[in-house]
């Protein structure tokens, strides 16, 4: 929404304070359409269980009674918690795996290079719908299936991660490899020393979208595990579909689920949308 | 570890070389050429796993006939699961309705962010950070959780909208407006990051153009159709290509939420077919034929939109 030079495509003179306000008039009502359901999905699980149908648009008296409610009829914490493990894991595996790859395309010249380039860029070809099938017989011949394993080792490379990574590290001054070799350093201890240092910034705001991600990841959960509903998205399905839902806990247990990641974003808001929107333009 | 960082091409030995350094040498070009390949190792092998494995597999799944159980045996079918496929009228209207799908999306992931994005140039400071807070939040609601709500929004008793409205409607259960309730909240989900990425295309312009333009004596609507518009060509393809290729993946969550895919099968589109076969119907054979026709289709299309960008964008050279 800000640029740093905006409105050059119009003539001096006509940049009034009337189209100034146009613009906070069709950004409020933007704002006003994503954050509504954002706020309502709140503000109901806040309000006494007796008030839920109320129109108010502050709820009020507040009451916590929704989320009790919620807490005592499935196993939340326990779901928390395994959504968590999850989404460590999978950012951390992904991060790891992405790292190495793309340290590999942007330090050496190779033969393969563009070959395995395009193995990475064809992933986004091939949807998941299309592999489910065999992933899943091989999961089971394993013995993953019902299991966090299960729903984490799939993911593990992340083709956006390395193309990203790949996208930075291109930048990156050759020189400071050259110097690390000279110095006699080995590739690895380059790659932990010289490489990562530089690339906090990058990996901290790609590893927190990979873990937003896979927090939010609803396919492949729903298939390793048909029979637990042991993460979140999942727990949360149960609640749905339902003639005569029993909305004050719904939104309680949607709130919760969505609490970590607007934590997240509101701690770090810049790092995240830059890192949005850097993945969607590469 | 100790490779160089650049190959270089090995200094060619001629003939005169001894047996004991020939292997030396062998062994010493293996050192140098092997760690980009070692670095490689994890991501190569899991892509080849989980990704390409799995896509010559349905290759051959969607020659057979088998129910996913595995103690039960796989027989051949050839083409049979592919004619099978062909005859149902499922698929037919199945894609009709992805194409629906895919044309209810460019609204909210091209249209309204390139409108807005050009509209709101000029608000910044704090109060831009607020709106861009706010139209990039649903981006961060899970899928599932965006269900819940909008479920509850659109409760035919007691949901908010059908109180503002004064209506009584079953938005959710009824044929005609299931299919676009999908549409809306997984616009819901992406008009945000979309405004966020044209705003970011629109910043990356180089303001000379327009600059230049307006010295020419060109209007604010002409700099916009001739100059604006055409370089941010890369970034709408780029948004159009997303909006093709993923539109029918992004409502999965949501039909298998709310809708299952009906009421009377009017929002079930390829993907939720295809998972209909697998683990609904436990039909193997017709899940990974469906699979594999989706998969060329998209291919196809895919190339052309590229083809099609490039030959429509205009680079800021």
């Amino acid at each position: 929404m800000t640029t740093e030079r905006g409105g050059h495509d119009e003539p001096v003179g006509a940049r009034g304070p009337a189209r100034r306000i146009a613009g906070h008039v069709v950004l409020g009502v933007l704002g006003l359409f994503c954050a509504f359901p954002i706020y309502w999905l709140y503000a109901t699980s806040l309000r006494a269980p007796g008030d839920v149908f109320e129109l108010s648009v502050l709820p009020w008296p507040l009451s916590t009674g929704n989320y009790t409610d919620a807490l005592g009829k499935i196993d939340l914490a326990g779901m928390l918690l395994n959504t968590g493990i999850v989404a460590v894991l999978s950012a951390a595996g992904q991060l790891l795996v992405a790292l190495l790859a793309a340290y590999a395309f942007a330090a050496w010249s190779f033969r393969f290079s563009r070959l395995l380039h395009l193995m990475f860029v064809g992933t986004w070809l091939v949807p998941f719908q299309v592999t489910m099938l065999p992933n899943y017989v091989l999961l089971s011949r394993l013995g993953l299936l019902e299991t966090l394993a299960g729903v984490i080792i799939p993911t593990l490379c992340s083709a956006m991660g390395v193309l990203l990574l790949r996208e930075h590290l291109k930048g990156f001054p050759k020189e400071l490899l050259d110097a690390a070799r000279m110095d006699g350093r080995s590739s690895w201890s380059t790659l932990w020393t010289v490489v990562v240092p530089a690339l906090r910034p990058v990996l901290a705001a790609l590893g927190i979208l990979l873990a937003i991600t896979a927090w939010n990841e609803y396919f492949w959960p729903a298939m390793v595990l048909q029979r637990s509903n042991a993460v979140v998205q999942l727990g949360l399905r149960s609640f749905l579909g339902t003639e005569g839902n029993e909305w004050g806990p719904l939104m309680a247990t949607a709130g919760l689920t969505c609490l970590p990641v607007f934590v997240l974003y509101l701690v770090l808001q810049r790092h995240i949308v830059n890192a949005f929107v850097r993945s969607g333009l590469k | 570890m100790t490779g160089s960082f650049v190959e270089v091409p090995l200094p060619s030995r001629a003939g005169a070389v001894a047996a004991p350094a020939a292997r030396r040498s062998v062994w010493s070009r293996v050192r140098r050429i092997a760690p980009p390949y070692l670095y490689l190792v994890p991501a190569v092998v899991l892509l080849v796993v989980w990704t390409y494995r799995p896509l010559t597999q349905t290759f051959y799944l969607s020659l057979h006939s088998w129910n996913l159980v595995p103690t039960s045996p796989m027989r051949e079918a050839g083409f049979g699961n592919y004619v099978r496929l062909l005859t149902t009228p499922e698929l037919g209207e199945s894609v009709l309705r992805t194409f629906v799908v895919i044309a209810g999306m460019l609204p909210f992931t091209v249209l309204i962010p390139v409108v807005v994005g050009l509209l709101t140039r000029r608000v910044r400071g704090r109060a831009a950070a607020v709106y861009r807070a706010l139209v990039f939040a649903p981006m961060l609601v899970a899928p599932v959780a965006g269900a819940a709500v909008w479920q509850w929004l659109l409760d035919p008793a007691s949901g908010v909208v059908n109180r503002l409205l004064g209506t009584e409607l079953n938005w959710i259960n009824t044929t005609g407006t299931a299919q676009l309730v999908i549409i809306v909240i997984t616009g819901w989900h992406l008009v945000g990051f979309a405004t966020l990425v044209v705003s970011a295309g629109l910043a990356g312009i180089n303001p000379d153009y327009a600059a230049a333009a307006q010295v020419d004596g060109a209007s604010r609507g002409q700099i916009r159709r001739w100059v604006t518009l055409p370089l941010l060509s890369p970034t709408l393809a780029f948004l159009i290509l997303m909006t093709v290729l993923l539109s029918a993946q992004w409502t999965f969550p949501l039909i298998d939420t709310l809708t299952q895919g009906g009421p009377v099968g009017s929002t079930t589109n390829v993907y939720y077919l295809l998972w209909e076969y697998g683990f609904r119907s436990h039909d193997a054979g017709l899940a990974a034929a469906a699979g594999v026709i989706f998969f060329l289709g998209f291919i196809l299309l895919a190339a052309l939109l590229a083809g099609l960008a490039d030959r429509l964008s205009h680079h800021d050279d």
